[in-house]
């Protein structure tokens, strides 16, 4: 299959039948001919390659704006006004403010689990800008950020974080930080890595056979450079190019998978290098620059959807935070790098500086709305803190739907007797049905 | 023959139950609780002594370096935990085996559990080393090391994490001699794995995924209890013949404490081992409910007053024999099945979903095997079949209450 002609026919015509390009022998300008099966040109020069852009170079990466939030020169401002930056630099904003409470209530037991996206804020919402409300997103873990853009609540967060009874995410089966929301068309997180990737190439294909979506949304999604390690990511990206299906691929190169550092990740250019070997176009971007993830998003978006293929964006930025509250992050790297990426490259200051030097931005409105914010999320916090949990008999749910096997059900009695009988004098057990709705009681109390 | 079964059990229960259920001293409710903590548990083996007395241990020291074959005298031990323990082995493994190497997603720095820590920094980042983040790759590279004959310490940072692996441990690792006619064999890997629930961990931090690995006949599955038993244990799965499965109980990493022997030892694999010796009911387990199973046996003798209305008196001095199956695959259907002739009872406990559970393949061979002395049916404990959901997770897991209701429900069949 030829790749010079890019395949760009209606999303339509290659759902109806399988286009092959036809592989018309063309008179070779190569002098010795090329191979009767593909267009590579036959050489008699010996010769390795190890790089995809010319020999010995890196991928460059595309930025637009510089540290001091300055206009790269011959750097194009993506289309958006104050309203959008202002939104977008709010929406930063925030993510550091929840992540601190979270991160802090987490060490003093409150929640299980907790994993922060300091230093990623610029690649979680300039891609949740440049994106669909309707596209569809599968994440990793790390991208709170792409549903709060959305319209997802602090009381969301927070019940999901608890697992209290209005957690719809997961009805607290799940750890914190594992979202999902068919409304915001966020699907569920599960902590294995990788395994959304090639999910999301289905996801990808079932929106282009749907006639109300194809060429409209894609699927979106987002991992890690540990996680691009994985044989999910491969499957996925060969997939979504060979089937092929509306896909972008976010690599958020952070630097680190837990501890081991993306020079023990990958010998290679990165991930994006990998794009161009299924044949995705690919772009690496300065992941702490929000206009160049938001220009790069946008305009990957539009080549997946109207070619129906793969797009590969690798947004290069820097996990600042732990990995999570079970990791301390100063085992393996030295607080001084940590402090200095901190100050040398912040997404959030960067982008502020810009929107100050359109008058779009100062420093009252900073204190105020970071105020607002810290007082919205910490009455959330309260409140989500206060609700108990799911009743109990939730926890039988939702493994089938249909009629319950008898396993479930026989298993669903036994519990229910055993709790009839020592709910109310085995310790244990009467601790911790307190913290669920109802006490239990509907179970000591009621019919089993 | 069903008939001649009840009449006999009917007889025993009715005829003699101060025969058979032998009175044993009281014991007094632990102090921290109904459920005894792993760090109070008798089972640990906290002296010197004790430690240097596990059952089936075998020295294994090399030329110079220690008292011969089975002298005790002038070995020392260390107070480790687990994890210590873990390293411990590994660190013997490597010193005595130049073609030894530890590997695994960071593994470099200590391993998320520390299970390394010190490692890479003591044999160099050559033989102790990080892996990108590929179960496949990691399991496929241990099976590639092992099949050139150098010694392949793998670690899968969960268990819940080995799904990818799968292909490789099941259709390569597991089939590798047989396939190639003995030719070939992978029996210098042990890939090693955090396993079982730590209350707060749901669906992917809290499996025990042990059972999936049952029919992977030429793959040898071990579970220790306790930092003695996962050093021993542990230097047994590197130089057994055949490739291992060690699964490590994460809850205990830190909270089991035992004297451990600084030696090289082995402990059996394929062996059973029988913790408490009884003549009642046989509760068999492994890895963390062991210690629930311990402290369901203390509240059958000796119930605490809210629970005592719900322990028929009559079995409170009922003899449980408790065994830790410590080798999954293959199990020990000798020491199993020659307790459970002893006992007509059985009870089986593991942290697994039942369907699909180890419990029942134990109990599909008992009951063929001992039929005609089983006086009630065998009884499997185990996580219900929902995935471990996290905020009910105590409700999940089969506790010391649950264990305890269970032999109560067996002892009075």
């Amino acid at each position: 299959m030829s790749r010079i002609p890019r395949i760009s026919a209606s999303v339509r015509a290659s759902l109806a039948r399988r286009t092959y390009a036809s592989s018309t022998v063309q008179l070779p300008n190569e002098a010795h001919g090329h191979l009767p099966t593909s267009q590579s040109p036959i050489t008699s020069k010996l010769h390795f390659f190890n790089s995809v852009m010319e020999e010995g170079k890196q991928i460059p990466t595309y930025r637009v704006l510089d540290g001091s939030g300055k206009l790269l020169e011959g750097a194009e401002v993506p289309e958006f006004d104050e309203a959008l930056a202002r939104r977008m630099y709010e929406n930063m904003s925030r993510l550091p403010i929840i992540d601190n409470l979270l991160y802090n209530v987490q060490r003093q037991g409150k929640i299980s689990f907790y994993m922060t996206a300091h230093g990623e804020e610029a690649t979680l919402i300039g891609s949740a800008a440049a994106l669909d409300p309707n596209d569809e997103v599968l994440g990793q873990y790390r991208e709170m950020g792409v549903l709060l853009w959305r319209g997802f609540t602090y009381d969301e967060v927070m019940a999901q974080c608890f697992g209290n009874h209005e957690d719809t995410c997961t009805k607290g089966k799940q750890m914190p930080v594992h979202f999902g929301s068919r409304k915001y068309h966020f699907h569920p997180i599960s902590s294995p890595l990788a395994t959304q990737i090639p999910q999301a190439a289905g996801v990808g294909f079932a929106l282009k056979r749907d006639p109300l979506r194809r060429g409209k949304n894609c699927a979106v999604v987002y991992f890690g450079e540990g996680a691009a390690s994985e044989g999910d990511f491969h499957a996925g990206m060969l997939l979504a190019s060979t089937v092929p299906s509306p896909t972008l691929f976010i690599a958020r190169n952070n630097g680190f998978a837990i501890s081991t550092p993306s020079s023990e990740q990958y010998h290679g250019d990165g991930i994006a290098s990998r794009g161009p070997g299924y044949g995705i176009h690919t772009i690496r971007v300065d992941g702490n620059d929000i206009l160049a993830v938001l220009s790069a998003v946008r305009e990957g978006r539009r080549l997946c959807i109207e070619e129906g293929r793969g797009v590969l964006i690798e947004a290069m930025t820097y996990r600042v935070g732990h990995h999570s509250t079970s990791d301390d992050s100063f085992a393996y790297r030295p607080r001084q790098e940590v402090e200095d990426r901190k100050r040398i490259d912040n997404p959030i200051s960067r982008f502020r500086l810009f929107l100050e030097s359109r008058g779009w931005w100062s420093e009252q409105e900073e204190e105020k709305f970071k105020d607002e914010v810290r007082k919205e999320v910490m009455k959330a916090f309260k409140r989500g803190e206060s609700l108990q949990r799911h009743a109990l008999k939730e926890m039988f749910n939702d493994v089938y739907a249909g009629e319950e096997p008898w396993n479930i059900r026989e298993q669903r009695q036994e519990l229910w007797a055993l709790l009839k009988k020592y709910g109310n004098v085995w310790e244990p057990w009467k601790n911790e049905l307190k913290k669920h709705k109802g006490e239990g009681k509907e179970l000591i109390e009621g019919d089993v | 023959m069903f008939s001649a079964r009840v009449s006999q059990r009917t007889l025993r229960l009715f005829k003699s139950p101060g025969r058979r259920f032998q009175s044993s001293a009281p014991e007094p409710p632990p102090a921290g609780g109904h459920l005894p903590s792993v760090a109070t548990s008798a089972l640990l083996r906290t002296t010197r002594d004790s430690a240097l007395r596990s059952q089936g241990i075998s020295w294994t020291d090399g030329d110079n370096d220690g008292p011969p074959g089975s002298v005790i005298a002038g070995r020392e031990t260390r107070r480790m935990n687990l994890y210590q323990a873990v390293r411990d082995a590994m660190s013997i493994a490597l010193m005595k085996d130049d073609s030894a190497v530890v590997f695994g997603e960071d593994v470099a720095f200590g391993g998320v559990f520390r299970c390394t820590m010190g490692l890479a920094e003591e044999f160099g980042r050559e033989r102790v080393f990080n892996t990108p983040l590929t179960e496949q790759g990691i399991a496929g590279f241990g099976i590639g090391l092992a099949s050139m004959g150098h010694t392949a310490i793998a670690e899968i940072q969960f268990a819940d994490y080995i799904f990818p692996a799968f292909d490789q441990i099941v259709n390569e690792a597991a089939k590798h001699r047989f396939r190639s006619g003995g030719q070939y064999d992978v029996g210098s890997l042990t890939i090693r794995c955090p396993t079982m629930s730590v209350g707060h961990g749901g669906l992917y931090h809290s499996q025990s995924p042990e059972g999936y690995f049952m029919g992977a006949s030429g793959l040898k599955i071990v579970i220790p209890r306790s930092p003695v038993q996962a050093k021993g244990l542990l230097l047994s799965s590197i130089r057994d013949p055949n490739p291992v499965i060690f699964m490590e109980p994460k809850i205990l990493y830190r909270s089991a404490i035992e004297q451990v022997p600084i030696d090289d030892y082995h402990l059996p694999l394929g062996r059973a081992e029988i913790l408490t010796p009884g003549s009642d009911l046989t509760l068999l387990t492994w890895g963390t409910p062991v210690y629930h199973c311990e402290a369901a046996v203390h509240l059958l003798s000796n119930p605490p007053p809210n629970l005592a209305p719900h322990v028929p008196a009559s079995i409170r001095n009922a003899k449980i024999e408790l065994i830790d199956l410590r080798t999954i695959l293959p199990w020990d259907v000798e020491t199993v099945t020659e307790s459970v002739k002893k006992t007509g009872r059985l009870v089986i406990v593991h942290e697994a979903s039942m369907t699909g559970g180890v419990g029942g393949e134990i109990a599909a061979e008992v009951q063929r095997r001992c039929f005609l002395k089983l006086e009630a049916p065998v009884r499997r404990v185990a996580g219900w079949d929902t995935p471990v959901p996290m905020q009910y997770e105590k409700f999940h897991i089969p506790d010391a209450l649950r264990v305890l209701d269970a032999m109560i429900e067996t002892l009075t069949y």
